[in-house]
């Protein structure tokens, strides 16, 4: 059992190893992309030094932890993006009948499809959150909650979009809600908390995971919370699990497209 | 008739847009994302009843952030910048530069297609928005919507213009998407989320020579704050733009498609 694990670790590895070493093939593209990537995300601290020269605070926050808020965020965006690219656009190979090539192959079906693509440019959103994490956290401490909590966001950012994305083994058109819900914890997730009020609020913690992927774990940054730190972790598992179960269910159900191609 | 041809492609986007309607509305998602935050921010920005940050009341910020990022939901000119990459990274251009149009043209008529049917839906949509939770703009002149309209369809031709002459550069480097990323940053900070008058005194004449004046900013101004004078400075300006602009566009797709190689296939 342990050794089927390790084995199966192994390839998911050498399968992000070769999307890397495919997308490296020009390089000047690649640094390119991972460059730009890092210019764009810094051009909105622009947005936050304006907002803050309006008021000392947004939403209860400093600008220090604004800038934790938004590295985690594209921390946490980088890594998914970088390990499981393919789960943002699980819908499409659904609805395509595109999995075929997944499951003939001698792995396990999910693992495969999960690490068969890496989007570049995450890297520079994972370079990004990181120097902003290391620049803005009070302590060594707090920089290790961010790379934990860069982990336990990655899950989430992960996971919540496998959910949505298995939804399309039962209902049409459910690409456009997945890729909709998911930049929703990007769009929400680099704003206070503090702005949201009332049923907005509520569901942001519920419905949209950014609560659980974005605010909780800057509190716990902030002010350490051994409760909060739990519930975070408890959440991504479970958000996991769930996500799990909800596309092998799906896959029962799978019909393919007769699509012939082939996976180089 | 040399437009007849782009008049065919526009209404034939045109129709194949009016079929799939209802994805359009799924996109509303989104734009109401977008437009809720933007809603709760200036909500906490603004301390006071009837306080001016810039010299726009709270109801006018959040109405010019309404229309600028309808003009950026309801134009989805980023669909340009991916057909033109596309095309020339895929090789597909060899094909589209022979047919007896100009690729350009061709492009810019589905995009014309496009928005026609997605820009008034977001339109109404930011409408709804709006009235329902922020109230109707004060003193809004229903006469000079046809100028308004104008103006933000004058903004959205230059925005695809501009963007398409970035794409352009993919017949030179591999992937000009990157520049896009940058092109859109300075076009979504500076202009879509805040007016330029909320910049340092100092540096707005300076954006007033960027696109950001003839894209977002213009266009969203009239629309909250309209004024006669500033719509006819406005509309020089974008006639301006969009004659340098398409100018720029034909000789670098001109030098471009000289540098193209057939590989076969």
């Amino acid at each position: 059992m342990l050794t089927a694990v390790k084995n199966q670790m192994r390839v998911c590895l050498l399968s992000i190893k070769y999307n890397m070493m495919r997308e490296m093939v020009n390089k000047v593209t690649f640094l390119t992309n991972v460059g730009f990537m890092v210019l764009n995300n810094a051009s909105f601290l622009a947005q936050w030094v304006i907002l803050f020269r309006l008021r000392g605070d947004v939403g209860g926050y400093t600008f220090r932890e604004i800038m934790l808020l938004w590295g985690l965020v594209a921390a946490s965006f980088g890594l998914s993006h970088i390990l499981f690219a393919r789960v943002f656009s699980l819908s499409d190979l659904i609805i395509g009948g595109k999995l075929d090539a997944y499951l003939v192959q001698p792995k396990n079906v999910l693992a495969s499809v999960l690490t068969s693509a890496t989007d570049v440019s995450a890297i520079g959103d994972l370079l990004y959150g990181i120097v902003l994490g290391l620049i803005c956290s009070p302590g060594v401490g707090c920089f290790f909650l961010f790379l934990l909590f860069t982990v336990t966001g990655a899950v989430v950012f992960t996971a919540f979009a496998l959910l949505l994305g298995s939804l399309s083994f039962w209902f049409v058109r459910m690409d456009l809600l997945q890729s909709q819900m998911v930049m929703g914890i990007v769009s929400f997730g680099t704003y206070p908390d503090g702005i949201f009020k009332g049923v907005s609020r509520f569901l942001l913690y519920v419905i949209i995971p950014v609560g659980m992927a974005v605010w909780y774990p800057v509190h716990v940054m902030t002010v350490f919370d051994a409760g909060m730190l739990l519930t975070v972790l408890g959440y991504a598992c479970t958000l996991a699990a769930v996500s799990v179960i909800v596309f092998y269910r799906g896959l029962r159900r799978y019909a393919s497209g007769n699509l012939m191609e082939a996976r180089l | 008739m040399p437009w007849r041809k782009y008049m065919v492609i526009y209404r034939s986007v045109l129709l194949e847009n009016l079929q799939y309607a209802a994805n359009i509305v799924v996109g509303f998602f989104s734009y109401a994302v977008f437009i809720y935050t933007f809603i709760m921010l200036w909500g906490y920005m603004y301390q006071t009843p009837g306080e001016l940050i810039a010299g726009y009341t709270k109801e006018q910020m959040i109405w010019y952030v309404m229309m600028t990022e309808m003009i950026w939901f309801g134009s989805s000119a980023s669909s340009v910048a991916r057909e033109v990459s596309t095309d020339i990274r895929g090789g597909n251009i060899a094909y589209l530069m022979n047919k007896p149009y100009h690729y350009t043209l061709y492009v810019l008529a589905k995009y014309t297609g496009g928005w026609s049917i997605r820009l008034p839906m977001y339109a109404m949509l930011a409408v709804v928005i709006g009235t329902a939770l922020v109230g109707p703009l004060p003193r809004f002149p229903l006469a000079a919507v046809p100028a308004m309209a104008l103006c933000v369809v004058l903004g959205l031709t230059i925005n695809a213009v501009l963007k398409m002459c970035i794409s352009l550069f993919s017949f030179w480097i591999e992937d000009a998407t990157p520049f896009q990323w940058l092109y859109d940053k300075l076009l979504l900070i500076v202009g879509t989320m805040f007016p330029v008058e909320i910049f340092p005194k100092a540096i707005q004449p300076l954006f007033k020579l960027t696109p950001i004046y003839t894209v977002c900013y213009g266009p969203a101004k009239l629309i909250v704050d309209f004024s006669p004078e500033k719509c006819v400075e406005i509309l020089a300006v974008q006639a301006v733009y969009l004659l340098a602009g398409c100018g720029l566009m034909f000789l670098i797709y001109g030098k471009g498609v000289k540098k193209l190689y057939v590989n076969g296939g």
